[in-house]
């Protein structure tokens, strides 16, 4: 089969497992940033097939750039469905994915968890969700986001202290 | 807060696994091998393979075009002026400056004639011979021009008043 790649083998290893590291965390930020689940993976399969056609090389791309690749195409998403709003809305209370890891036996605290995250302001989480489940550093975020480094820095502290407000009774 | 807190803090939520994506959603991701990617990689291996001379090629054909047609124009018009210098030269000559111009006439010859109308009257006619002459000098060249022109009057002259 002609595939078009110099050695198909190592190339499709390292896509896989690429994606099997940075898949989690991507859906976690897509479904911060859609309506309805089958609109976060389609988010995270554009964004992630976009990326990495940008990349002039075979590597993967920066996962800032993925990020920013959601949050774009969320945007654009958002503006372009309008019209299915309220449907949307209508699916995402019928079937809000769980999400954090439900098969543990912390799956009460997770859920707590996720309550939080979901109150919390939208610029506190983001910031907090590229920091920790996203792996990025505050210039990343600051990349992602298009914000100054020291901003994404001071909404990551603000954003953890009105977590642990908000859920005191699991950060004690 | 402060930063042992919020070190704390951070370590309790990494430790709060993101929920595993869906086999569909991985193995439609596993499926979606960048195409353009694939592309770029086989026109950079064409690229590759090519010598490092090639990207002038690309040059050569509209480079030599242009070449040629700035040849054509520029031999057309050396043709042209090679052909066309005396001309050039009689135009773009200093004009004549005539700072002294003279204008004569001299009677040539005077007779009268006389002719028959159709209906047998007859008619006298009184004709003048003439020689007219123009003269220019420019005399800071040392340059006459001459012109003489023959002109003949004829007046008719009734016999009544004669």
């Amino acid at each position: 089969m002609n595939s078009g790649w110099d050695n198909e083998t190592p190339k499709q290893a390292v896509w896989e497992r690429w994606l099997a590291e940075h898949t989690a965390g991507f859906l976690l930020f897509a479904r911060q940033q859609t309506r309805c689940e089958a609109d976060a993976q389609d988010l995270v399969q554009e964004a992630v097939v976009e990326s990495w056609q940008r990349q002039a090389a075979n590597d993967p791309p920066p996962l800032a750039l993925v990020f920013a690749t959601i949050r774009r195409r969320a945007v654009d998403l958002a503006r372009s469905a309008e019209r299915r709003a309220n449907r949307e809305a209508a699916t995402f209370i019928e079937a809000a994915p769980c999400w954090f890891d439900s098969s543990a036996e912390e799956r009460e605290r997770n859920q707590l968890i996720q309550e939080a995250m979901q109150s919390l302001p939208e610029i506190y989480r983001v910031v907090i969700t590229l920091k920790v489940w996203g792996g990025l550093s505050f210039p990343e975020i600051a990349v992602a986001l298009e914000i100054p480094a020291n901003t994404a820095a001071s909404r990551y502290r603000y954003g953890l202290a009105e977590l642990r407000a908000l859920r005191s009774e699991v950060f004690a | 807060m402060n930063e042992a807190e919020e070190k704390r803090m951070e370590a309790a939520l990494r430790g709060i696994v993101p929920a595993q994506p869906p086999a569909d959603l991985m193995a439609r991701l596993a499926a979606a091998k960048p195409a353009p990617q694939i592309r770029r990689a086989s026109g950079a291996r064409r690229a590759s393979a090519r010598p490092a001379w090639f990207p002038l090629w690309r040059w050569l054909i509209p480079a030599t075009a242009v070449v040629m047609a700035g040849l054509a124009c520029w031999r057309l018009n050396l043709i042209s002026a090679w052909h066309s210098q005396p001309m050039v030269a009689a135009v773009t000559g200093p004009k004549l400056k005539a700072d002294e111009v003279q204008i004569d006439r001299q009677l040539i010859s005077a007779f009268d004639a006389v002719g028959k109308l159709p209906d047998g009257e007859p008619v006298r006619y009184h004709c003048q011979e003439w020689m007219d002459k123009v003269e220019l000098r420019d005399t800071s060249r040392g340059l006459v021009v001459q012109q003489s022109t023959p002109r003949l009057e004829v007046m008719p002259v009734n016999f009544e008043t004669y």
